[in-house]
């Protein structure tokens, strides 16, 4: 009990932090979000100097008003729920577009991460198993696609299985054409259809660091002296490699499995921008461009707690898992 | 391509054509023109959020000029007078305080009940009791309809120099709906009501579709029954999209276009250019600037130094077209440029003569090759934004030509809102960006924001936006503005932007480099009648408000 209070009180201290981060990074860009509206205004059409006034009256910005003041009122909008306005976007309410763009985002990069990490830890398990076979001249072609540039990769593959031979579409989150979005057969087909290439090339860069990870602990384990024990009980070397090996060499990338999934909702930025993808990633691109405050902290709000909570998780797991982390604390 | 032209050109719209000929719900096979459709990309990035609020800055791009509508239509693309959409006719007093305006009759809503003067009377009461979405500041006192065809709008200042802003940029909204909403500033009128070719039919986040609204006032028009909106993140993804037949229309620098489009023969473009390519220089020392661009004789032989031909090959992809010192454009606004001798700067620079202007001003050349005068060097940074390609490269070379007359250019990249917030405060030496789009084609929508005293600010304070970015301050440009913009006499206006071109040719607080090109593409296998380089019935770029109701009004299914 002591060590679960001791973990969530560190937590809370962690988040604190990062809220008055989240909080004070986007104040220190350069730029003035009211000059910003203007500037994009006046690429549809002519503004006037004049304008300045009526989108300031519009937004109800009072730029004057000190930093700890609105640190006060950002708390507090926190604390009932209320994520503010966008400006990008205004009058939309930021909770708005979140609950917009982030299924998508854990729709395909959630996706791609299991997905990338079933089969690097299978992968790595049949590897390790049979060590010195032609399993283990995988491991430096996936580590390869993992070391060049994730946008590289993305671009090139676009560029082949999208133009040259136009196996996949070339952008969006659905076929915008033809399928209205809704629970029906068709539009969740075209889901599945537009996801693919950008998982994809998710799931490629990844899949060498479980896989690589996965088949050295399975060596190291195999090493072990319960290893000899149960090839000496006769079991079948099926049962020897799931049950024996695989099962205790996999705990250290679980661990790193749920921190990704922390990393979920951050780390898809550059698949949206490349593929036109329609999730979390373009909305806080667009939040930047902007200067729009209310959707950067709400954005980065939503990264911060799902990164703190997948570690606050994992420390939990563990705490079940191995009883000596609960002893020393 | 570069994401800049994303920017200058924000927006490129495409539209994509619905497969013509798809069975329809009741299974009846429908002829090409009853369910045509095309799709346009008009530079939305990311997610789109549902604003159809004509008076909203962050309104979808399509809802005026396709579902609301001006009194006036100005074409930028030439010099054609203001030409009558929903008003037939309008007229000033000889103070410029009251505005007669004649309703056009017969105009209906896309909820079928009609539009009458007293909508356009309600229109400008609102903007008067409505400080938010008074955009240019408008000093109304009163707007009332005499009856059904006539409004008189009276104002308490003078007011000629907002006529364009008035009857060309104020959508027309119904009084039946606008006066049940309470915040009109913060709406998002998501069933729009107007008087455009099209209304709105369907919206999701990644695309929305307009259709043909059937009530339209002009006959025969629109043809198109379905216009797609769509989002794309990037540059290449548009022009992936463009090749790949999935865009009908949108506005984007692509570089090598001409190759580009020889393998796809529905694919066509044209080019308008109309935004003018100069130098900003930070001019005013006694706002604050610092640097030896405060001179103006350095100015000049910048203006004199760079080769605007090769600049125009190498960094224009040779579409663009030439400029004038006085930053009018050439053809379009012949009519306002005094002198016949500053209609067109020459393609190919004059070393010469910047050696001599920067010798008799007393930069001397040093043992680097690069001037100096009183111990300062001539060297000058000059910043534009990360990503733009094309005015990258302008820096780049410019840098190498001002270097043999004995001038050090240092090229720096920004991100945009760093960019922007330094023309704005006044922290740059030189800084690449366009002048141009005004309200109207009338001079002085350049002339009072850009070289105007009254639109600047010391160096570390904001200047106003898109204002007078040079700290530049000269007082007979400013008193010629102000006489100017008391009259709505075209020939007492001549007289002074005579004088304002002597004053701003002579000290070139922008530099002039050339007219940028502006680059609209068509696929013309889905509708015909595109703008083109020889009927330029509307600026084409697929951003532009206004015009896109105009070409979209006028474009016809292909056979």
């Amino acid at each position: 009990m002591r060590y679960l209070s001791r973990k969530l009180g560190f937590y809370l201290v962690a988040l604190w932090a990062a809220l008055t981060l989240n909080f004070l990074i986007p104040r220190m860009m350069p730029g003035d979000p009211v000059e910003i509206m203007l500037a994009k205004l006046g690429q549809k059409g002519p503004v006037t100097p004049e304008s300045r006034e009526a989108i300031e009256a519009m937004l109800g910005t009072d730029s004057s008003r000190p930093l700890w003041a609105q640190y006060g009122d950002y708390l507090a909008g926190l604390a009932n729920g209320d994520l503010g306005v966008s400006l990008v976007f205004f009058p939309a309410p930021v909770s708005s577009i979140i609950a917009q763009t982030l299924p998508w985002t854990i729709g395909l990069i959630g996706l791609a991460t299991i997905i990338s990490f079933l089969t690097g830890v299978g992968l790595g398990t049949l590897a390790g198993w049979k060590r010195g076979s032609w399993m283990d001249n995988l491991i430096p072609v996936t580590t390869m696609f993992q070391s060049v540039p994730y946008f590289w990769l993305a671009l090139i593959l676009l560029f082949l299985l999208g133009s040259v031979w136009p196996v996949f579409p070339l952008n969006g989150g659905y076929d915008v054409y033809n399928v209205t979005p809704g629970w029906n057969g068709p539009f969740l087909a075209s889901v599945v259809y537009y996801g693919t290439l950008p998982a994809l090339t998710i799931i490629l860069s990844s899949i060498g660091g479980w896989m690589l990870g996965m088949r050295n602990m399975m060596v190291s384990t195999l090493s072990d002296d319960y290893m000899v024990t149960a090839e000496a009980k006769g079991l079948r070397s099926r049962r020897i490699m799931m049950r024996y090996a695989a099962r205790n060499a996999v705990l250290p990338s679980i661990s790193g499995f749920a921190i990704s999934l922390g990393f979920v909702v951050a780390g898809s930025i550059i698949t949206e921008a490349v593929f036109s993808y329609p999730g979390i990633g373009s909305a806080l691109l667009q939040a930047v461009g902007g200067n729009d405050y209310a959707l950067m902290q709400g954005i980065l709000l939503i990264i911060t707690l799902s990164v703190l909570g997948a570690n606050l998780l994992v420390d939990l797991l563990y705490s079940v898992i191995d009883p000596r982390i609960r002893a020393r604390g | 391509m570069s994401i800049p032209s994303a920017r200058r050109i924000l927006a490129a719209t495409a539209a994509a054509l619905l497969l013509a000929g798809c069975t329809g719900a009741d299974g009846e096979e429908k002829s090409g023109t009853a369910d045509s459709s095309i799709t346009v990309f008009n530079g939305a990035n990311g997610a789109i959020v549902e604003n159809w609020n004509p008076f909203s800055p962050t309104q979808l791009q399509p809802t005026n000029g396709t579902m609301y509508e001006a009194l006036f239509w100005y074409n930028l693309a030439n010099d054609a007078p203001p030409q009558p959409m929903l008003a037939t006719g309008y007229s000033w007093n000889t103070d410029g305080t009251e505005l007669t305006v004649t309703a056009r009759e017969g105009v209906k809503w896309s909820d079928g009940q009609p539009f009458t003067a007293k909508d356009v009377a309600f229109t400008f009461d609102l903007i008067k009791r409505t400080k938010a979405i008074n955009a240019t500041n408008l000093d109304i006192t009163s707007s009332v309809a005499k009856d059904d065809k006539t409004a008189v709008i009276t104002f308490g200042t003078k007011s000629f120099t907002d006529e364009a802003a008035i009857i060309g940029h104020t959508p027309m909204i119904p009084e039946h709906i606008w006066s049940k909403i309470p915040d009109p500033e913060k709406t998002i009128n998501q069933n729009p009501v107007g008087t455009g070719p099209f209304k709105l039919k369907s919206f999701s986040a990644q695309s929305f579709v307009i259709e043909k609204n059937p009530n339209y006032w002009q006959p025969g028009k629109p043809q198109i029954q379905n216009v797609r909106y769509i989002s794309l993140a990037t540059a290449d993804a548009a022009s992936a999209a463009l090749t790949a037949g999935q865009v009908d229309w949108m506005s984007s620098y692509l570089p090598g276009l001409d190759q580009l489009l020889k393998n796809h023969k529905d694919l066509s473009y044209v080019n308008t250019p109309t935004m003018t390519t100069s130098i900003f220089t930070c001019a005013g020392a006694e706002y604050g600037c610092k640097g030896p661009q405060t001179d103006p004789a350095v100015r000049q032989a910048i203006y004199h130094a760079i080769n605007r031909d090769q600049l125009n090959k190498l960094a224009g992809g040779g579409y663009a077209a030439t400029a004038s010192p006085t930053m009018l454009l050439p053809e379009r606004d012949q009519k306002w440029i005094a002198d016949p001798s500053q209609q067109a700067i020459p393609g190919t620079g004059d070393a010469a003569k910047a050696n001599q202007i920067l010798d008799a001003a007393g930069w001397a050349k040093g043992a680097d090759g690069i001037r100096a005068k009183g111990g300062e060097r001539l060297s000058m940074t000059i910043q534009t934004v990360s990503g733009w390609s094309d005015y990258i490269s302008l820096n780049d070379t410019m840098a190498q030509q001002l270097k043999e007359v004995g001038i050090e250019l240092k090229p720096t990249q920004l991100s945009w809102n760093e960019w922007n917030n330094n023309q704005v405060q006044g922290r740059y030496q030189l800084s690449l960006d366009s002048i141009g789009l005004g309200a109207n084609s009338n001079p002085y929508h350049i002339y009072q924001p850009k070289y105007a005293s009254g639109t600047t600010a010391k160096v570390g304070e904001s200047a106003r936006t898109s204002g007078n970015f040079a700290r530049y301050h000269n007082d007979t440009v400013d008193k010629a503005i102000a006489v100017a913009a008391g009259t709505n006499d075209e020939a007492a206006q001549k007289e002074q932007y005579k004088a304002i071109q002597t004053e701003i040719v002579r000290d070139l607080p922008y530099i002039p480099i050339y007219v940028n090109s502006l680059l609209t593409e068509f696929n013309t296998s889905r509708a015909t009648g595109w703008p083109s380089n020889d009927n330029k019935y509307a600026l084409p770029a697929s951003w532009k408000i206004w015009d896109n109701g105009i070409v979209l009004a006028n474009i016809t299914p292909a056979k």
